[in-house]
């Protein structure tokens, strides 16, 4: 655990204890109404999990690297965008293995547009978005976070 | 709950573990494999999650309506906005991990561009994560990628705010399915008068009446009221058509 989610630990420690000398009842109340809610969405987080490891298996990270040094700029950036949105790679892997690339000389383009759908766009996560907020409301997201992405990526390239 | 609707409930689940035993049965490494792969984002879900049970339930009972609505709400402006951006940027965990927080600050009146950003930013903005960026990508990099991405967020919460109507989502955090009709076990003492007036709806189990199924939005409303005013115990409580 980081000591960011440690700290998170901590303040919401002190917040529910306070909370339960303030008021027992309304905080029961209250609990019962988010577990109803949680334990809805906790199936699917942990079918989504289990997704997760199953694409992490089947395209495993290294594999990326073949997208992002194709000569092709364009084509790499489309493809490492759709291989971002599709995979959730864990953004301590996703930094080393993208800057080890970008080191050696490799366009960023593709490297920023990948980093970007990687935590943007969620393909795994969408059937618990789609229930949670409305079919449009997570395809609206997904569909604007995957071409903000890519405009960032394009931006980016000119920039830097 | 019956087998089909907790069946129902969980289809991804049971679709996952299907694809999951087929994998054993052919492919037994790989699948062990996966199973070790998932592993650290269930690690990652245990130390997360508790904290955001907390965090929603704080919301729940401690902040009013009227201070999302005014902090939040559509009327919230620039500075409801900025102050989104920094919800969800002093985040902690996964996507998924922000739903239950914006859902629950969508049903106490925030708005729909607020809610994206909390979303979005709590996905790609996190301290950590930034200070990781840096040092393996560098500083310019970080910097230039996180300027942008604040404007694309800022971008899509004006887009999608315009686009959707909070009506068209799925906001309410009741579980609907079951409460809004229901027979209080504690008061019925079994008569089954209201089996008899609307056999579609009630049932008797164990000398209880129980609700058996819940009618098509709108149906029987009228028969509904009738057999709440029928029961002698006044055990039928009916919370108003809520999957409207």
């Amino acid at each position: 655990m980081d000591i960011f989610t440690m700290s998170f630990w901590g303040v919401s420690l002190i917040l529910i204890v306070s909370s339960f000398i303030k008021s027992k009842r309304k905080t029961f109340e209250a609990m019962k109404k988010t577990k109803r809610m949680m334990g809805n969405m906790l199936g699917e987080i942990i079918a989504i999990i289990f997704i997760i490891g199953l694409v992490l298996t089947l395209i495993p990270p290294e594999s990326i690297k073949s997208v992002l040094g194709s000569s092709n700029t364009i084509l790499a950036t489309i493809v490492a965008a759709v291989a971002g949105s599709v995979t959730l790679i864990p953004a301590f892997l996703a930094f080393p293995l993208v800057g080890s690339f970008v080191d050696v000389g490799a366009s960023i383009v593709p490297a920023v547009a990948f980093l970007t759908t990687l935590t943007m766009v969620g393909v795994v996560t969408f059937p618990l978005e789609k229930k949670e907020f409305g079919f449009k409301f997570a395809m609206t997201r997904n569909v604007l976070s995957f071409v903000a992405a890519l405009f960032i990526a394009m931006v980016m390239g000119v920039i830097l | 709950m019956s087998a089909i609707q907790i069946m129902k409930k969980n289809r991804l689940l049971i679709i996952v573990g299907v694809v999951y035993a087929t994998l054993f049965a052919t492919y037994p490494q790989q699948a062990s494999k996966a199973v070790s792969n998932s592993v650290y984002y269930l690690v990652e879900m245990f130390e997360v999650l508790p904290v955001i049970f907390i965090l929603t339930v704080i919301i729940e009972a401690w902040i009013p309506k009227e201070v999302i609505i005014k902090r939040f709400g559509e009327k919230s402006g620039f500075m409801g906005n900025m102050l989104s951006l920094m919800l969800g940027s002093i985040s902690a965990g996964p996507i998924y991990a922000a739903f239950p927080i914006s859902k629950m600050l969508l049903s106490k009146g925030a708005s729909v561009a607020n809610v994206v950003i909390v979303l979005s930013s709590w996905a790609v903005i996190k301290v950590p994560m930034l200070a990781n960026e840096a040092k393996f990508l560098g500083v310019q990099f970080m910097a230039v990628r996180w300027i942008l991405t604040v404007v694309a967020i800022f971008l899509m919460a004006y887009i999608i705010g315009r686009l959707i109507k909070k009506e068209n989502m799925t906001v309410s955090i009741e579980d609907h399915e079951k409460e809004w009709l229901e027979v209080k076990k504690e008061y019925c003492i079994g008569c089954g008068i209201c089996v008899k007036l609307l056999p579609d709806v009630y049932e008797l189990n164990q000398n209880k009446a129980q609700v058996k199924a819940l009618p098509v939005k709108g149906k029987y409303i009228e028969a509904i009221q009738q057999s709440i005013e029928k029961c002698p115990t006044k055990a039928i409580t009916f919370y108003g058509d809520k999957t409207t």
